[in-house]
């Protein structure tokens, strides 16, 4: 079996190419890399194919996860979009929220709507918050709103109307009635995307979803054609925010559930990691170079939520998206994170980051200004005689320049500068990963770090001292890990659906049950329709539970079993405790049933961890020697170096070390113990 | 000896991180839609004297509270007598309240080794206090008997034991009891969880450590604040408005190189009705002022406000003696900051956008749910038009400068939880804010009340007088609460209480749009 994912990122689109040997069942990986070429990008996937030589028609399995739709999106480069909506609400897009993150500046400029006043439009019709009808849909105006969308050259049209959520019966009319009127413009419509309340979100989603479908869908079907050109006869899967991955087809429908999936393939892959290994708790932390993600993994779980929005900061109020996304804290900190001493004598480290280009100081491209990388280079903690796995000659004299210019204004020594930097980005860190835990109700000692991307390792044991984690694990080609998550996903959909069930009324288990079959119901048909039977469908029943009158709800698993009155009184007990557990305390108040969170997945013949091979090499062979490594609050010391691509299973050794691979450098403290498991994955013991 | 300066900004950073998280405890526990989605909390703490150190998000209009209550708590309470686990509660502006009875501000002392080494504090509106009116805010209070029930700086939890008989009291006092006891358990919640993080925190540095950390922030935020004082037009600038009353407020704001100097000594007599302000509530407002005008997006501590100096007159309207009443002080506290924000763009119009609706509009419906017969009360403020700057047209529809991560209710959720049906929910064309930019459009919203049992009552100032434009710029319109009784009469209204209103009766809310800049060309 081979597979193949591919990664379009802004700068470079990456491979990574798996076979596994059937009779002796070893595992060939290759990696390979090329440059992005928008606006086609399905010419970099060829080149990238090409340039790993991989056969087409071999192969059975391509996953792909793109930037594209998160791109067009935050560079305002989708198609004019329309919008029709519920009469008297066309303003609901414009006002947003009302909220001002940058609470004390008078020029808070509120963001603005990615649909003009012109082009939000009216029908009338009325849907109550219980899904019943009070007024008849019109459609008087519409042809007039059409007419108007093709005068003003708009490429896409959003449809939301109130309570759709409820019932969307008058969507799905107008719907049909805007494809008899024009057969040939991208369309969406709300309740195709989210069954949710909240108005503000779920237009703003239909309206983000349309503005990039005509581009998705174009560069979907390229992808496609240009494939299988090359004759290629697999399936084509697209990774998705819910870390899970979803058939070419439905992607094109809906392109927004794309938004994060670069993120959420590698959580997934840690998950999958973590449940490997026997550690299904895990703190996943992946540092880039530009960002730092972190997730909270429970018992193998991801926790997906539909609460996501972009350019959310705290200068802006930012722009809501409705899809399930992986619960994730994303702050502007990695390697290339730009290093700068404000007016009153205050470091900083992010979150403008100096990207490929210039790239850190000691990139010689032309960069001044230190970088996070530039400290760990100064430190010693990266090798400046491997640099890049030593593609790239470090340019020591602009990353010295650099840092003397951030320890002028400190006025404190370079290697003092440089010891801040690497702290102050660690403590950035910290506070994210803080926030998917802690601020969640975890405790992070009662997790495994499990950190990749190019600068995981670099931080990962400095960051688990502080938070008390014990254990820290760094993936075998940590630097490529998401990638592994994209081929190890399941076809997965989640379903998040708002209806409110009072446990005090005639019967709610039968109003559960009814809510539960329905949407199960309607999940087996979307797999059915993809020659998927109900059998291979596994179905997970999350219930959003609150205590009546509050707002933010509690999800509960729902037993696999019937559901009956005990099914029903279980789930308000587990709710107590998990209330009580998140909170601290616990409520006499009555329960009341928000909603329903349905998991459907199919598995789709997807990648496992395999034991790397053991040749029986020693330890001593993976030594490179020794260097001196300033471990900023932890001394300097003398630190044996390995070679990553030269150790084994069962091999083990004491800190300090370091541990250099062409793609990643694994930094390792005194006192700290690192043995290789059968995986070929990096263990650091923390000792407290 | 010299310290490390990363070590004391790994702490301070700590510091703001648990502000914050304390902030979303309360928000996501909380019972009350004016807590968890109004967001009309703050989060705080302070050092062992009540300085603020740092808030969690929320709004301007809290942020300046809660070091003032500890502050007061610290001088009625003997010293000996606060001890670790104690919670303090004061929803009273004679007794470190600062606000209206409606808002209950708890505070929680942090011990490390024995010693006092920091305060924990929030502060939540409650949806009901008493008082003669749903909702607690009746317009005709004379005084602050009237408004509810009192809390006087007591013990809630003393020692990590609850008083089961305040408790009592509290919720006998109460037309939502389930309700307050809700968010008083979130609120409590909040304050231990800030608690346990300082102990850990304190235990990982040390008290040196973490003492020093707290005087470097306050002068960092300090140097920040003089830096934007130094750009600020120097002089004194007297300044005087009529109010939709007809009463005329007089201040003086007085800038030099390292003082900014509001005196608000000549403004009115305090009255026998619910305007007014305790002295620390209208300081909030000429901290607002001088933080936005000095250092907007940075750090916010007892260091920002070192160049502030504030002067009142005691039995003013912005320095209340008991018994005055204080249920719109919001409306005072909004008034005394748009004046003062209004001079100083007089004085430098570049730098500040014109006038905004600067109001909170505060809107409370009591009633009876029409489908599930449960009783409900709406509390909200509303969003309205801000004033165009010297570059741009200004913003529509936002809350106003005494909120901030303020979110409004979507109306699917409102039509659910209050069985209103909106008809509009819109931003209002009225004509007006002309300009070189123009002002940005208030909100026009229309719903039809469902249940029965129900009541309104509203406080909204910048009804009579428009808002102002800037260098030129023409005025913006007013705020107003509209009632089409289905009678067929239809009122408009600033301030009413406890108005009676049926099934099918319309509500109409329309909020002012922002102040133009500039003549137009």
């Amino acid at each position: 079996m081979t597979r193949v994912a591919t990664d379009v990122g802004g700068t470079f689109t990456d491979l990574v190419y798996f076979e596994t040997d059937p009779a002796t069942g070893r595992q060939t990986i290759r990696t390979a890399k090329s440059d992005t070429t928008p606006p086609d990008f399905e010419r970099g996937i060829l080149d990238v194919l090409d340039k790993a030589g991989i056969a087409l028609p071999t192969l059975k399995f391509f996953a792909h996860g793109t930037t594209l739709v998160i791109n067009a999106l935050t560079e305002r480069k989708g198609v004019v979009t329309g919008l029709i909506t519920t009469a008297g609400f066309r303003d609901v897009l414009e006002i947003g929220r009302g909220n001002r993150p940058a609470f004390f500046d008078v020029h808070y400029k509120k963001p603005e709507a990615f649909v003009p006043r012109a082009l939000r439009r009216e029908v009338g019709g009325r849907m109550t918050y219980r899904g019943e009808e009070t007024a008849t849909l019109d459609l008087a105006g519409l042809d007039t709103i059409l007419a108007d969308f093709r005068a003003a050259g708009v490429g896409a049209i959003a449809v939301c109307l109130l309570h759709a959520y409820a019932n969307p019966a008058h969507e799905r009319a107008l719907l049909a009635a805007i494809r008899e009127r024009w057969a040939k413009v991208p369309l969406v419509a709300s309740h195709q995307i989210t069954r949710e309340w909240r108005e503000y979100e779920r237009t703003n989603t239909t309206v983000l979803s349309a503005y990039v479908q005509p581009i998705a869908e174009r560069y979907l079907d390229r992808l496609e054609h240009s494939l299988g050109a090359r004759g290629f006869g697999g399936q084509i899967y697209i990774m998705q925010s819910n870390c899970g991955v979803d058939s070419l087809a439905a992607t094109k429908t809906i392109p927004i559930t794309m938004v994060e999936s670069g993120p959420a393939s590698g959580v997934w892959a840690a998950a999958e990691l973590g449940r490997a290994i026997g550690m299904p708790n895990v703190l996943a932390l992946d540092i880039g170079g530009t960002t730092a993600k972190c997730a909270l993994i429970e018992g193998g779980h991801v926790q997906i939520k539909t609460d996501y929005w972009i350019e959310r900061s705290r200068t802006s109020a930012g722009y809501p998206i409705m899809v399930p996304v992986v619960d994730l804290v994303e702050i502007g900190n990695g390697g290339g994170s730009i290093a700068w001493v404000d007016d009153f004598g205050k470091l900083h480290v992010g979150p403008q980051s100096a990207g490929a280009m210039p790239g850190p100081a000691a990139y010689g491209r032309g960069g001044t200004r230190a970088t996070t990388t530039d400290a760990n280079l100064a430190l010693g903690r990266i090798n400046r005689d491997y640099f890049c796995g030593g593609e790239v000659v470090a340019d020591m004299a602009a990353a010295d320049a650099a840092m003397a210019e951030v320890a002028g204004q400190l006025g404190v020594a370079p290697i003092e500068a440089a010891r801040g930097i690497v702290r102050i980005a660690n403590n950035n860190m910290i506070n994210a990963l803080k926030m998917v835990s802690i601020n969640r109700g975890h405790d992070p000692r009662d997790f495994t770090l499990v950190a990749f991307g190019g600068g995981g390792g670099m931080h990962a044991a400095a960051l688990a001292m502080e938070l008390g984690v014990r254990h820290v694990v760094i993936p075998r080609g940590a630097a490529v890990f998401s990638a592994w998550g994209m081929m190890m996903s399941d076809l997965r959909r989640d379903y998040f659906v708002t209806r409110l069930i009072e446990l005090d009324v005639a019967d709610p288990v039968a109003a559960l049950a009814a809510l539960v079959d329905e949407i199960g119901g309607q999940a087996t048909a979307q797999f059915a329709a993809e020659a998927i039977a109900p059998e291979r469908v596994a179905m997970q029943r999350l219930v959003k539970c609150r205590y009546q009158n509050q707002e933010h709800t509690v999800e509960v698993p729902l037993g696999a079993g019937a559901i009956d009155a005990a099914a029903l009184a279980a789930l308000v007990a587990d709710f107590h405790t998990a209330y009580e557990r998140e909170y601290t305390y616990r409520l006499a108040a009555p329960v009341e049933i928000v909603g329903l969170h349905l998991v459907a997945q199919a598995e789709i013949g997807k990648l496992d961890f395999l034991p790397l091979e053991v040749t029986g090499a020693t330890l001593s062979a993976a030594r490179k020697g020794r260097r001196t490594v300033d471990y900023a609050q932890d001394g300097v010391h003398d630190a044996d170096i390995y070679d990553a691509a030269l150790l084994e299973p069962g091999m083990a050794f004491d800190g300090p070390a370091i541990i250099e691979d062409s793609g990643t450098t694994i930094v390792v403290h005194a006192g700290q113990h690192v043995h290789i498991d059968r995986f070929g994955n990096t263990h650091i013991e923390v000792p407290q | 000896m010299s310290r490390d300066p990363f070590t004391l900004d790994v702490i301070q950073q700590a510091l703001s991180a648990i502000a914050d998280e304390m902030f979303v405890v309360f928000k996501r526990t909380a019972m009350s839609p004016i807590i968890y989605e109004v967001l009309d909390v703050g989060t705080g703490i302070t050092d062992p004297d009540g300085n603020m150190v740092s808030s969690g998000a929320g709004i301007p209009g809290f942020v300046g509270v809660l070091d003032k209550c500890v502050q007061h708590l610290l001088r009625l309470l003997p010293k000996e007598s606060i001890r670790p686990g104690d919670i303090y509660i004061t929803n009273d502006p004679y007794y470190g309240g600062v606000t209206h009875l409606n808002d209950a501000v708890l505070a929680m002392p942090v011990f490390a080794d024995g010693r006092l080494v920091a305060w924990v504090a929030n502060i939540g509106h409650w949806s009901d206090v008493g008082g003669s009116v749903p909702g607690s805010m009746a317009v005709d209070a004379r005084d602050i008997y009237a408004e509810g029930l009192r809390l006087p700086a007591i013990k809630l939890i003393d020692a990590g034991v609850a008083n089961e008989a305040v408790l009592a009291i509290l919720a006998a006092n109460s037309r939502l009891p389930d309700f307050l006891r809700g968010d008083l358990w979130s609120a409590i919640a909040s304050l231990r969880k800030g608690n346990e993080r300082i102990v850990r925190l304190v235990a990982s540095y040390g008290q040196d450590d973490f003492a020093a950390a707290i005087a470097d922030y306050f002068d960092y935020a300090e140097r920040h604040a003089r830096a934007g004082l130094a750009k600020l037009p120097k002089g004194r600038f007297p300044l005087e408005e009529a109010m939709d009353d007809g009463t005329v407020w007089r201040a003086i704001i007085e800038i030099t190189d390292d003082s900014f100097t509001v005196d608000v000594r000549d403004a009115p007599d305090q009255r026998a009705l619910p305007f007014n302000t305790s002295r620390d509530g209208a300081l909030v407002a000429a901290q607002l002022i001088f933080k936005m005008a000095t250092s907007p997006d940075t750090v916010c501590n007892a260091g920002s406000y070192r160049p502030l100096r504030f002067l009142t007159r005691p039995g003013s309207i912005f320095d209340t003696i008991e018994p005055a009443p204080h249920g719109y002080y919001s409306e005072i506290r909004i008034r005394l900051a748009d004046m003062l924000w209004h001079r100083l763009a007089q004085a430098a119009p570049e730098m500040f956008p014109a006038g905004h609706f600067a109001s909170i509009c505060g809107t409370v419906i009591a009633g009876r749910h029409p489908q599930t017969g449960r009783r409900y009360t709406m509390v909200e403020p509303q969003m309205g038009g801000w004033g165009a700057t010297a570059t741009r047209d200004g913003n529509s529809a936002m809350y106003s400068s005494n909120h901030g991560e303020t979110f409004n209710c979507p109306v699917e959720i409102a039509e659910a939880r209050y069985g209103f049906t909106f008809q509009r929910y819109a931003l209002s064309d009225e004509a007006g804010g002309d300009g070189l930019h123009k002002g940005g459009p208030g909100m026009l919203i229309e719903y039809a009340i469902g249940g029965s049992e129900t009541s309104l009552s509203a406080g909204y100032t910048r009804n009579k007088a428009p808002v102002w434009g800037s260098a030129g710029g023409e005025a913006g319109t007013t705020n107003r609460i509209e009632v089409d009784h289905h009678a067929g009469r239809h009122e408009s209204y600033a301030f009413v209480s406890g108005l009676r209103l049926e099934a099918g009766d319309i509500v109409r809310i329309i909020t002012a749009r922002g102040g133009g800049w500039g003549k137009a060309t």
